[in-house]
């Protein structure tokens, strides 16, 4: 009997170069992350469940989900708004998930749709990310317009994405997530790195956590 | 780094006298001045002009080093191929145009005004052969007379045919400015976005005065600047500021500036367009003052840049003033002329006449005397200095004469001599080796023009000032028409105050910073009528009688005196010509200039290289792309991919000794006919159609009915525009009471989100359905052949039932694969073959191809790519993108039947209309050359056997073409009128693109297992 190997396959897997690219003098300005192993949950609330979803994703998450373009951390995901009534719900792709739980907590209330293979999800940060940031991202990402847990459904090269923005790094530096369809993965990560080399790119991948 | 203005006098004998003869070689900076300028002296940069070797400072343009180094003569004009020197010190300049830089890098047509000195900078005329100074189409002057306006229009009429082949071909040859690259740019392009409550822009006087009030006051500020500093005609002018000298005042300025994080300042940076919701356009040169850029530097970047408000303080531009011999090397606008001395410590003459209808000119002679130059005479048609400049001790002795310039005497290299025409019209002729003019000042009303405003005539300027600027725009400074520098300071600050307070910053914003209120005194001189060539507009060599011939000739309209003179059409876009055009038409026409009109501005503003518009977008970057799951795989197989809209797909898979893509293809289909083979299907448009009433939504989506689809079971769709005609098709599954998966073209996946979108929203709010797109999240895979089954086995749970019982054809649930993930599988086919649809998650589908080669290993089971996919789907008659072409209907598709009686949906009664149910309709039919070793195309027109091909006798065309490996012969599907009663036809195929005619039969659309059996067994 054959082995049939399952192997997941990241769609950057080629795209991807771990390490530094750009310039190499000094700090490297930008920091580019895919965040590999990632459960994603389009949840939408049915016709006139809107409160009853907030409800519903309150007792599970231990947080209720944005009401507008904001992302909110939870007992065992984050919530990110993705449109009235309707918002990803995110964590890490463990083996003792409680995602398992979404199809009977909003059984009724609110329509479910598996993304954690429809998306991939990057991490942007470092001193120069704003400014490689503005090369392909329309949105002001200053931080009074945009301060850690904003988020914006938006576009990067004619494609959607949403971006997110964390607790600020380490270093004390802004991290932005951005979630990009799989299939543009290999097409915008070039886009990000092209956009970054002049300030000298440190790429990564991690595990999500 | 020394002062703005004031440069020391230098002793005559020591610099100027040095190129005395004008023919000898410059003496390196012959006509640099001993101290002063803006310029770094420690930095010397060597430089070479048409391949003279020459050295300048950093802190020089190309203009200013080779004004610095006695260079007069540096272009040929455009038509007549006149020597032409350099008119202006700033981004206006219409003559002084050079290629610079060399191979990859060349660029045509670089102010000379503009381009920083960097060290090897390479430059070269354009325009001109052998050289500069002897050029042989400089024949073109004699013939002068016949180049008027509208020559193209009037001599290149007849024969047409001429057209393409001669006469654009010579006149291509004979035109133009300089040569472009041949090469692809080496360099990096940039696009990026900024944003701010207040863009001011322009940092002069007026605009830094802006800044500096709106960032006080708390708002988020970017200033831009197209020169490489900030300061305007400080730089050059200088004047006392909070008494303070200006250059100090700058310091501060710039200082102060800096220091508030909420303000930007972007040098290099110019603004070209407005556009709306407060959008503006800007080009930053980053690296254009360096030979090349450094690693991964960019060269330029575009910025789109987002602001509540604007305050545009971009100045005004010198007015020439058109007469006889105004274009000859030498002549230079009177504030050029002072940039040049003052800013640069670089003399554009050592005998300067002045040649001004207003005050401001008469700034120069100070200039030039403060330098040690020698002012000639001063040509005023107001006959006196102005009161102001009768105290200047220098200018006793200073000849001022009444009446105009009426010639330019040149030498080889430039002004020998002017002709002056006094009032009583008597001449005389004075020495002098340059001519500075000012004919007044124009206020930078493009930008505030951009959308359609139109610009007011001020009578005390004799200028344009903005009108109705573009919203939440406003204009301060001498854009405003405020020259003095007291009012800039004043009008700039008011505005930033202002600009800031609408967008919520009100914080204390200080004072406007104080200077003296120059009175500017003009008499408007457009015109000195004399004979000779009088310049209008300099780089598109318009003449004054240009403009009055147009006139003569009916061309009165501003915008039809643009288009037949071709005045304003060049790449300065008329900033130093299209308002003196305006006024000899005026004159010409008995009406006052606002009378007469401005034509349409229009971004950009200036020049942009269309690599700076396409940043990173060039190449096989040209638009993002997207991949298949099993791309990479697909790559190591050696594919040849295709481009499918955004998508890269698999198109075919050469094998070793294959000699073209038809035999590996035909390879392929066999392979699927006789055993098994499999296709990534993964671009098609994958909708999860979610919710209680979602099959609801798709029976008013679709022609047929879906709400009594069972859960576990596929169904073909169609679904038709509002108009009736067809917009997509695709199977769609029940995968649970509440949860249709619903499948669309490659090409229409995203028109037909959007379009379910809008049903959701817009039309139905009452029905309860959501909608995702999960085309990314599944990898599926269609395999195909009488093996499948087989190979399924493999792969599938032996606890799963794949028998015709246990999963009947449209047969679509989720099954156990082996090694323990669960895939969905629909029994649908696309190749008329016992085939399914796999699908799993898309981090899998690499693995899912690797392990149905696997899995298919006895059977040689054989991937295959879009063309043979294509192959099979033309055998079977299915139509795909070129039947759904939006011009036919369900019937023309032969898919009538599938159109519900029983409950409306989108398009049903749209569908009805008399044109779209015709007898004679265009429908899909096969065909076939009656000679079985024709090839087919697509495209060709279907005819009636033995009538002439035309208009009236066309029926239709060939729409899907493939060479079929079942039949070993060229097959299509056709849109035919009344075709599917002509069956066993024959019929003439018509294709005059490819001058080929033969004759074909119609058939069937189905060419192969017409009836099913294959995908049933």
């Amino acid at each position: 009997m054959v082995d049939y190997l399952w192997n997941a396959q990241s769609p950057l897997q080629k795209e991807l170069v771990a390490g530094r690219h750009g310039v190499t003098a000094g700090q490297a300005g930008v920091t580019l992350t895919e965040i590999r192993g990632i459960m994603l949950v389009q949840v939408m609330a049915r016709r006139g469940k809107a409160v009853e979803t907030a409800k519903a994703a309150k007792k599970l998450f231990g947080v209720e989900p944005p009401s507008t373009p904001k992302a909110v951390i939870g007992k065992i995901a984050t919530l990110i708004w993705s449109g009235p009534d309707q918002f990803l719900a995110f964590a890490a792709r463990s083996a003792d998930s409680q995602f398992g739980k979404l199809a009977e907590v909003f059984a009724g209330i609110a329509s479910l749709s598996d993304q954690s293979d429809g998306r991939c999800l990057s991490q942007i940060s470092g001193p120069r990310a704003r400014e490689a940031l503005a090369k392909f991202s329309s949105l002001d990402l200053d931080d009074t317009m945009f301060p850690p847990g904003a988020t914006a459904t938006s576009s990067v090269d004619h494609t959607p994405v949403n971006i997110w923005r964390d607790a600020n790094g380490a270093d004390g530096e802004a991290v932005f997530n951005l979630l990009v369809f799989t299939s543009f993965a290999d097409s915008l990560w070039k886009t990000i790195v092209a956009s970054a080399l002049e300030y000298g790119l440190e790429a990564s991948s991690a595990h999500a956590e | 780094m020394s002062g703005y203005s004031g440069s020391e006098p230098l002793s005559r004998t020591a610099a100027l006298d040095a190129n005395a003869s004008g023919r000898a070689a410059p003496v390196s900076q012959s006509h640099r001045l001993r101290s002063g300028g803006l310029i770094d002296r420690q930095s010397p940069l060597q430089f070479s002009f048409d391949g003279k070797t020459m050295t300048g400072y950093a802190g020089d343009t190309l203009a200013s080093a080779l004004v610095a180094n006695g260079v007069k003569l540096v272009a040929r004009s455009f038509k007549y191929h006149r020597p032409r020197g350099i008119m202006t010190a700033g981004s206006e300049e219409p003559s002084a145009l050079v290629e610079m830089r060399t191979g990859a890098r060349r660029e045509p047509n670089t102010r000379a005004t503009t381009a920083e000195l960097y060290d090897r900078l390479m430059a070269n005329s354009q325009n001109r052969w052998p050289s500069l100074r002897r050029d042989f189409m400089s024949i073109n002057s004699l013939l002068a007379p016949i180049f008027v306006a509208g020559f193209y229009y009037k001599t290149f009429m007849w024969p047409a045919k001429f057209w393409e082949t001669v006469y654009e071909p010579m006149i291509r040859r004979a035109a133009g400015l300089g040569k472009s690259a041949e090469l692809p740019d080496p360099d990096h392009y940039d696009k990026a976005w900024a944003h701010c409550d207040v863009l001011v822009v322009g940092g002069g006087s007026a605009g830094l005065s802006a800044a500096l009030a709106a960032g006080r006051a708390g708002a988020r500020v970017i200033l831009c600047e197209e020169d490489s500093r900030v300061g305007g005609r400080l730089l050059s002018d200088g004047g006392d500021i909070d008494g303070m000298h200006a250059a100090d005042w700058l310091r501060r300025a710039t200082d102060e500036l800096a220091s508030l994080p909420n303000v930007r300042v972007m040098t290099r940076t110019a603004l070209f367009g407005v556009y709306d919701g407060g959008v503006y356009a800007a080009l930053e040169r980053v690296n254009d003052h360096v030979a090349v850029p450094g690693p991964h530097q960019v060269r330029q970047r575009v910025w789109r840049i987002v602001a509540r408000r604007s305050v545009v303080t971009a100045g005004a531009i010198e007015r020439p003033i058109v007469f006889p011999g105004n274009d000859r090397p030498g002549v230079m606008m009177a504030s050029a002329v002072r940039t040049y001395v003052n800013r640069f410590a670089a003399m554009p003459g050592r005998r300067v006449a002045l040649f001004t209808n207003n005050d401001d000119g008469w700034r120069t002679v100070e200039a030039i005397q403060r330098a040690g130059g020698e002012i000639a005479a001063v040509v005023d048609p107001r006959g006196r200095a102005p009161a102001k400049y009768q105290a200047v001790a220098g200018l006793r002795d200073v000849r001022v004469l009444t009446g105009g310039v009426s010639d330019v005497k040149r030498g080889v290299d430039g002004v020998r001599s002017i002709v002056v025409t006094g009032r009583n019209g008597l001449t005389q002729q004075i020495e002098a080796d340059c001519l500075a003019v000012s004919g007044g000042w124009n206020p930078n009303v493009g930008l505030s023009c951009f959308h359609r405003g139109k610009p007011v005539w001020r009578d005390a300027i004799a200028a344009f000032v903005p009108g109705d600027a573009p919203r939440g725009m406003t204009t301060a400074g001498a854009a405003n028409g405020e020259f003095s520098l007291g009012a800039c300071l004043r009008d700039g600050h008011a505005a930033g105050v202002a600009a800031a307070a609408e967008c919520g910053a009100a914080g204390n914003a200080g004072e406007a910073a104080e200077a003296c209120d120059d009175i500017y005194a003009i008499s408007p001189l457009w015109q000195v009528k004399a004979k000779g060539k009088a310049f209008v507009d300099f780089q598109h060599d318009v003449t004054a009688s240009d403009v009055t011939l147009a006139q003569r000739e009916g061309f009165e309209s501003v915008e039809h005196l643009k288009r037949y003179t071709t005045l304003g059409m060049a790449t300065d876009q008329g900033k130093t010509s299209n308002v003196n055009g305006l006024a000899i038409m005026a004159e010409a026409t008995g009406r006052t200039i606002p009378e007469t009109g401005t034509t349409i501005y229009r971004p950009p503003y200036a020049p942009v290289a269309i690599g700076a518009l396409a940043g990173h977008h060039r190449d096989e970057n040209f638009h993002a792309w997207r991949l298949t799951p099993s791309h990479h795989w697909a790559a190591e197989l050696g594919a040849v991919f295709v481009d499918t809209g955004l998508w890269k797909r698999a198109q075919w898979y050469p094998k070793p000794g294959e000699k073209d893509w038809l035999e590996s293809v035909t390879r392929e289909v066999l392979s699927v006919r006789n055993s098994v083979g499999f296709c990534d299907v993964s671009t098609l448009g994958k909708v999860d159609v979610l919710g209680p009433d979602a099959g609801t939504f798709l029976d008013r989506v679709y022609i047929n009915t879906f709400s009594s689809l069972a859960v576990g079971k596929a169904r073909y769709g169609l679904m038709l525009r509002e108009d009736g005609i067809v917009m997509d098709d695709g199977t769609t599954s029940r995968l649970a009471e509440d949860h249709y998966f619903l499948t669309t073209t490659t090409a229409k996946a995203g028109p037909v989100m959007q379009h379910l979108e809008f049903c959701r929203q817009v039309l139905w709010p009452d029905l309860d359905v959501q909608l995702t797109s999960a085309t990314d999240q599944w990898a599926q895979f269609s395999i195909a052949g009488p093996k499948t089954r087989d190979l399924l086995q493999a792969v599938i749970e032996p606890s799963e039932d794949l028998s015709n019982e246990g999963f009947p054809f449209m047969g679509a649930r989720e099954v156990k694969l082996r090694g323990g993930i669960v895939a969905r599988l629909f029994r649908i086919s696309f190749s008329g073959e016992m085939a399914f649809e796999m699908s799993v998650p898309a981090c899998y589908g690499e693995a899912l191809a690797r392990n149905l080669m696997i899995a298919g290993k006895p059977f040689g089971v054989t991937p295959y790519g879009t063309e043979a996919l294509g192959v099979m789907r033309i055998e079977k008659g299915h139509v795909a993108g070129p039947e759904l072409n939006g011009t036919t209907t369900a019937d023309d598709l032969g898919l009538g039947k599938m159109m519900s009686k029983k409950k409306d949906f989108i398009g049903r009664v749209m569908a009805g209309r008399e044109a779209l149910t015709a007898p004679n309709r265009q429908v899909v039919v096969g065909v076939k050359p009656v000679d079985p070793v024709r090839r087919l195309r697509s495209g060709a027109h279907v005819v009636p056997k033995g009538v002439i091909p035309g208009p009236e006798t066309d029926q239709g065309y060939v729409t899907s073409v493939c060479f079929s490996p079942v039949l070993a012969q060229w097959i299509g599907l056709a849109l035919v009128e009344r075709g599917r009663g002509r069956f066993g036809e024959i019929v003439r195929i018509h294709d005059p693109l490819r001058s080929e005619d033969y004759e074909a039969e119609i058939c069937n659309p189905v060419f192969y297992d017409p009836e099913g059996v294959r995908q049933r067994g």
